[in-house]
C-alpha cells in the first residue's frame, strides 16, 4: 500500500495561515515589548485579518481544486464567502475590542491574539468536508471564546458566564463527537462527500444509529448557533461577557458553525425526511420563543441577545429550505450572515460606546432615553441597526430576509415563511422601544459623560463601517447579492 | 437624464436627505422649514408638469421608466402612471406642502429630523403610487412607515408612543403577510419576476387566488382601514401632529383602497369576485359603524377620525361593485376624501392652536368671533357630507350609482350612512359655531391669519372645483378604470385549461407534516 502525498493547495490555505501566524505575531509581541504595544497588536490584528481577507478574495475556487488534504479543508465558493463573513466579523470585533474602555487593562496580545485563534478555528470549522475537521475548528474557536467570555476576571457575571458557557460548551462538544462516532459507525466514513455517497447506495446505513447520531450532532450544532432549544446559555453568557467579545460571539460562531450544519445536512439529505422535519421544528421555535422572551427584557444587551438567537431562527429557515432548493437557500443564507454581521455588531459597538460612558452597569433601555438629543450620530446609527434587525427596507436586513423567505417559499415551505413573517412583526416592536426611547423620550438627568475613551476613534470605525455594510446590502444589494449567488455552489 | 417620475421621487428623497446629513447650522429651525417648503413645492410643480403632460384618454402605464436594480433576483426599479394613480400623485403633491406650511408655527422642536421625515414620507407615498414592481412598491409601502411613525411618536400628543407603536406594528403585521404573498407570487404564478404589469397578464391558477388575494387583502384592510381592522386609526389620529394627521388622512389611508385596487383586485379577479360579498360587508359595517362612532365622540378630531372609517368604506364599496361608475366614483373618493377630510384636520388644527384644547363642549359659538374660520369649517363640513356642488357628492354619488347596479341592498344600507354623516357632522357644527359663547376664553380668539388662509384656500379651491367641474379629472380616471374594470371581470385560468405554470408550485400540504404534527 503506496501512501499518497496529500494535496495541498497553498494558496487556498493561505487565509487560515494568515490569521494563525496573525495571531501567533500578536502574542509574540506581547511577550517581548510588555509595555505600551496595545496600538501595534491592534495594527497586527486588523493586518493579518486583512491580509487573510485579500487571499480569501484571491484565492481560486475551482472544481479540482478545492480538497486540500484529501477534503479535509475544503476551498469552494461557499467557503470563501462564510471566509469574507467571519473576517469582517472579527475586523468589527477587533475594532470594537480595541475601543471598549473595559479592555484597556487586559493584556492586548491575549486578548487580540484570542480574536485571531478563533477566528482560524472557525474558518477551519466553515472551509471542511470531514467531520473530524469540523470538530477540531469548533472546539478550536470554543475555546478561546471561553476565555473571552470570562475575560474581566474581576466582575462576578463575567466568571459566571465563562463557567456556563464552558461546561454547556463542553457537553454540547460531547454531543456533537459522540453524534459523529455514531454516524461513523453507521455509515463507516468521516468524510461527507463518502457519507452522502454511502447513504445513497446503502439506504440502510441511514438506520436507527445514524439518525441517533444526526440527533446528537444537531444537538450539538444547535448548541453553537443558539437555536432552540439549546439557546439557554446566550442571554447569560452574553450578558457577562465583555460587550466586544459578545458582539463577536453573536456572529462568528454562527456564521461558522451554520456553514458546517449546511454541509452536513445537504449530504445527509438522502436519509430521509426526519431531520428536515426536526429541524422545521427547532426553527420555528427558535424563532418564536426568543421573540416573545425578547419583548420582556429591559437591558439591551440581554435583548439583544435574545434577538440573536431570533435571528439564528430566520437562518434556519433557510437551512430548512436548503433541502428543496439549495441555491437560493444557500446564498440567502450568505447574504443574511454578511448584513446580519454589521447590523448586529453594529448594534453591540453602540452599546460599547454607551458604556465607556457609563460608571459601571449595562445599558438598560432607559438608560437610552433622549440618545437623539445627546449624541445624534450614535443614536442615528443605532436606529439604522434596529431598523435593519427588524427587516424593514430600506436595509441589508429586509433584502436579506427578502431571500431567505423567498428560499422558504420557493422550496415550499410556505408556513415556515409565515411563521418567520409574524416573527419578524413580533420582532419589530422590541427593535422599536430601543428607538423610542432614543428619539421619543427625554433624556433623564443624566450626569455629564466621562471624558471619550482614546480608543473611541477604532469603535468609531467600526460603527461607520457597519451602518455604511447594512445601508449599502439594502439600497444597492447588487454586488453582494451577485457575489453570494456565484457563492453558492458546494464542490466536494 | 431622469425621467420626470423619477425627478418627482428623487427631488424630497434628497431634501430629506440634506436635512438629516447637513452639518449644524440653522439651530433655531427657521432653514429648515423653508427648506421643506420650497423642496415640496418644487415636487408639486413637477407633480403638476406631469399632470399637464398626462395624455388623457390613453388607459396603460404612462411615462414609465425602468432600469435594472437588482437583476439577479429579477428586480427592477420600474414605475409609471396611469389614471387611477395620477389623482392620488397630486393629491400627495399639493398636501405635503400644506402640511409644511401648517407645521411652520406648530412645530418647534427638532425641525430638521420633523421636516426631513415629512419629506420621506413624501418619497414614500408617491413611490407607493408610481412603483410598478413589486419590490419597489413593498420598499415604498414599508419604508413609509418609518417617517410617519417618527412624526407620530416624536412630535404627537400624550399617548403618542402607544398610538405611534399600534400604527406601526397593525400596519406592518398586514404587510409581511403580503411579502410572503408576492414571493409566492414570484414562484408560482404564470409568470415569474417582479413586475407587476406583467402579473396582471397572467393571472394566477384559480385555485391559489383565494390564499394570496387574502393575504394581499390583510396588508391593505389594515390600511383603508376595513372593519374590524380600524382600531389604530383613531389612536394614530389624536394623537398625530395635525400635520400628521393631515398626511394620514389625506393620503396614508388612500394607499389601502389604491392597493385593492391597483394590487390585489386585478392580480387576482377571480378571488376578488369570490370575497366582494364578504368585503362589501364589512365596507358597509364601516360606513355605518364609523358614523355612529363619530356621532358620540366628544373630541373633534376623534370625530374626523372617525368619520375616515366610514368614507373609506365608500370606496371600498365601489371598487367591489365592478362597474364602471362605481371604479371611477372610488378614484375621485378617495382625491375627495383627502382633500375634505385634509382640511377638516386643518381646521381643527387651527381650533387647537387657539385654545389648546379639542372638546366639543369647550367651543360654542364660535361664528360670531371667528367668521372666516367658520366659513370654512361650514364649507369643509358640508364637502365632507356630499352637499351637491362641492366635491363629496360626485364621488359619493358616483359610487352609489355603481353600487346600486351591484345590489340596491348595500346602496340602501350605505346612503344611510351619508344621512348619519350629515347627522354628526351637522351636529358637532352646531354645538361648535353655533348658540351662544359660552366660555370667556373663546370670546377672544383671532380670526385665520395670513398663513393660515394661504393652507386652507388651496383645499377650499380644490372643493370648488371637483365639484363643480369634475370633467378633466373623470376625463383621466375612466379610460384607466375601463381597462382596469376588464382586467378585474376576466375569468381567471383554471387548471385544467391553462398551461401548467411555470416552476414548481408551493406544497401547502406539505409544511405542517414536516412539523410532525
Amino acid at each position: 500500500m503506496d501512501v499518497a502525498y496529500p494535496v495541498i493547495h497553498w494558496d487556498c490555505l493561505l487565509p487560515v495561515l494568515l490569521t494563525a501566524g496573525g495571531a501567533v505575531l500578536a502574542l509574540m509581541w506581547d511577550a517581548f515589548f510588555p509595555r505600551g504595544g496595545r496600538a501595534v497588536i491592534v495594527a497586527i490584528t486588523l493586518a493579518a485579518l486583512a491580509a487573510a481577507l485579500a487571499a480569501a478574495l484571491a484565492a481560486p475556487a475551482i472544481p479540482g481544486r478545492a480538497a486540500s488534504f484529501g477534503g479535509m479543508y475544503l476551498f469552494d465558493g461557499f467557503t470563501r464567502f462564510v471566509f469574507v463573513v467571519i473576517l469582517a466579523a472579527s475586523v468589527l470585533a477587533a475594532l470594537i475590542a480595541a475601543a471598549q474602555r473595559e479592555l484597556d487593562d487586559a493584556p492586548a496580545g491575549e486578548y487580540f491574539g484570542l480574536i485571531l485563534f478563533a477566528t482560524s478555528g472557525m474558518m477551519l470549522m466553515a472551509a471542511t468536508r470531514s467531520l473530524l475537521m469540523i470538530f477540531v475548528g469548533l472546539e478550536v474557536f470554543s475555546l478561546s471564546l471561553y476565555v473571552m467570555a470570562g475575560y474581566l476576571r474581576a466582575r462576578p457575571e463575567g466568571n459566571e458566564a465563562a463557567l456556563k458557557y464552558f461546561l454547556l460548551g463542553a457537553f454540547a462538544s460531547g454531543f456533537l463527537l459522540y453524534g459523529m462516532a455514531l454516524v461513523y459507525g453507521a455509515t463507516g466514513s468521516i468524510d461527507l462527500a463518502e457519507i452522502a455517497g454511502r447513504l445513497r447506495s446503502n439506504p440502510a446505513s441511514g438506520g436507527a444509529a445514524f439518525s441517533l447520531g444526526m440527533g446528537f450532532m444537531v444537538a450539538g450544532l444547535g448548541f453553537k448557533v443558539a437555536a432552540a432549544p439549546f439557546y439557554m446559555w446566550t442571554p447569560d453568557v452574553y450578558e457577562g461577557a465583555p460587550t466586544a467579545a459578545a458582539a463577536f460571539m453573536s456572529v462568528g460562531p454562527k456564521a461558522a458553525a451554520f456553514a458546517a450544519f449546511f454541509r452536513v445536512f445537504l449530504s445527509t439529505e438522502a436519509a430521509g425526511e426526519h431531520i428536515e422535519a426536526v429541524l422545521w421544528v427547532m426553527a420555528a421555535l427558535t424563532m418564536t420563543l426568543a421573540n416573545l422572551v425578547a419583548l420582556r427584557q429591559s437591558r439591551v444587551k440581554r435583548m439583544l441577545a435574545y434577538s440573536s438567537v431570533a435571528h439564528a431562527g430566520y437562518l434556519m429557515v433557510a437551512l430548512v429550505a436548503s433541502r428543496s432548493s439549495p441555491a437560493p437557500a444557500a446564498s440567502g443564507f450568505l447574504y443574511y450572515m454578511l448584513v446580519y454581521a454589521f447590523m448586529n455588531m453594529g448594534a453591540f459597538c453602540v452599546l460599547v460606546a454607551l458604556s465607556n460612558e457609563k460608571e459601571g452597569g449595562e445599558a438598560r433601555l432607559d438608560d437610552l432615553a433622549g440618545l437623539a438629543s445627546l449624541r445624534p450620530g450614535l443614536a442615528a446609527a443605532m436606529a439604522v441597526f434596529m431598523v435593519s434587525l427588524s427587516g424593514l427596507p430600506p436595509t441589508g436586513g429586509f433584502v436579506a430576509k427578502f431571500q431567505v423567505f423567498g428560499a422558504a417559499v420557493k422550496g415550499g415551505y410556505l408556513w415556515l415563511a409565515v411563521i418567520a413573517a409574524l416573527n419578524s412583526v413580533v420582532a419589530a416592536f422590541y427593535y422599536l422601544r430601543v428607538v423610542v426611547a432614543m428619539y421619543m423620550r427625554e433624556p433623564e438627568g443624566r450626569a455629564a459623560g466621562r471624558r471619550p475613551h482614546p480608543g473611541w476613534s477604532y469603535g468609531a470605525a467600526a460603527l461607520l463601517a457597519a451602518a455604511a455594510g447594512a445601508l449599502q446590502l439594502g439600497i444597492f444589494p447588487s454586488p453582494a447579492l451577485d457575489f453570494a449567488h456565484r457563492s453558492a455552489v458546494f464542490l466536494n | 437624464m431622469p425621467g420626470i417620475i423619477t425627478a418627482t421621487l428623487l427631488l424630497p428623497l434628497s431634501g430629506g436627505l440634506l436635512l438629516v446629513l447637513a452639518p449644524g447650522g440653522g439651530r433655531r429651525g427657521g432653514g429648515a422649514r423653508v427648506f421643506a417648503l420650497a423642496v415640496s413645492l418644487g415636487a408639486l410643480a413637477l407633480a403638476l408638469a406631469l399632470y399637464a403632460r398626462f395624455a388623457p384618454g390613453v388607459a396603460g402605464m404612462q411615462f414609465v421608466e425602468e432600469a435594472a436594480w437588482i437583476p439577479a433576483l429579477g428586480i427592477s426599479y420600474k414605475v409609471g402612471v396611469d389614471g387611477i394613480s395620477l389623482p392620488l400623485v397630486m393629491l400627495t403633491a399639493i398636501l405635503t406642502p400644506v402640511a409644511v406650511l401648517f407645521s411652520f408655527d406648530d412645530v418647534r422642536r427638532r425641525t430638521r429630523l420633523y421636516y426631513a421625515s415629512l419629506l420621506f414620507l413624501e418619497t414614500g407615498m408617491l413611490g407607493v403610487f408610481f412603483a410598478l414592481d413589486f419590490f419597489l412598491f413593498y420598499v415604498f409601502w414599508e419604508g413609509m412607515l418609518i417617517p410617519m411613525y417618527l412624526i407620530i411618536g416624536i412630535w404627537g400628543g400624550s399617548r403618542r408612543i402607544y398610538a405611534a407603536m399600534k400604527f406601526f406594528l397593525y400596519t406592518m403585521a398586514g404587510s409581511v403577510l403580503m411579502l410572503v404573498a408576492i414571493l409566492w407570487l414570484h414562484f408560482a404564478g404564470g409568470v415569474g419576476g417582479f413586475d407587476i404589469l406583467a402579473h396582471f397578464e397572467n393571472p394566477v391558477d384559480a385555485s391559489l387566488q383565494p390564499w394570496l388575494f387574502a393575504a394581499f387583502a390583510a396588508s391593505f384592510a389594515v390600511k383603508v382601514p376595513l372593519f374590524p381592522l380600524h382600531t389604530w386609526l383613531p389612536d394614530a389620529h389624536v394623537e398625530a401632529p395635525t400635520a400628521g394627521s393631515v398626511i394620514l388622512a389625506g393620503v396614508l389611508l388612500k394607499m389601502g383602497a389604491y392597493g385593492f385596487m391597483r394590487l390585489a383586485m386585478p392580480l387576482f379577479p377571480a378571488a376578488a369576485q369570490e370575497f366582494a360579498g364578504v368585503l362589501m360587508s364589512l365596507a358597509v359595517v364601516g360606513v355605518i359603524y364609523g358614523a355612529l362612532m363619530a356621532m358620540v365622540q366628544t373630541d373633534v378630531k376623534k370625530l374626523v377620525a372617525y368619520s375616515s372609517v366610514s368614507h373609506l368604506g365608500f370606496v371600498i364599496l365601489g371598487l367591489f361593485s365592478f362597474n364602471l361608475a362605481g371604479a371611477s366614483g372610488s378614484v375621485l373618493q378617495m382625491v375627495n376624501h383627502g382633500v375634505s377630510s385634509g382640511a377638516l384636520f386643518l381646521i381643527v388644527g387651527f381650533l387647537y392652536a387657539r385654545r389648546r384644547t379639542r372638546r366639543i363642549e369647550d367651543f360654542g359659538g364660535l361664528i360670531r368671533v371667528v367668521p372666516a374660520l367658520s366659513a370654512v369649517f361650514i364649507i369643509t363640513a358640508l364637502s365632507s357630507i356630499g352637499l351637491p356642488g362641492l366635491n363629496g357628492f360626485v364621488g359619493e354619488f358616483t359610487i352609489l350609482l355603481g353600487v346600486f347596479q351591484r345590489s340596491p341592498w348595500f346602496a340602501a344600507l350605505a346612503a344611510s350612512g351619508v344621512v348619519l354623516s350629515a347627522v354628526y357632522m351637522l351636529w358637532m357644527l352646531q354645538r361648535v359655531l353655533f348658540g351662544e359663547v359660552r366660555i370667556r376664553a373663546n370670546l377672544e380668539l383671532p380670526d385665520l391669519s395670513r398663513r393660515e388662509w394661504i393652507v386652507v384656500l388651496p383645499m377650499v379651491a380644490l372643493m370648488f372645483w371637483i365639484g363643480l367641474y369634475p370633467k378633466p379629472l373623470f376625463d383621466r380616471i375612466e379610460p384607466s378604470a375601463k381597462a382596469w374594470l376588464a382586467q378585474v371581470s376576466r375569468r381567471a385560468p383554471r387548471a385544467a385549461d391553462a398551461p401548467a405554470p411555470k416552476g414548481r408550485l408551493p406544497r401547502l400540504a406539505r409544511a405542517p407534516k414536516a412539523g410532525g404534527r
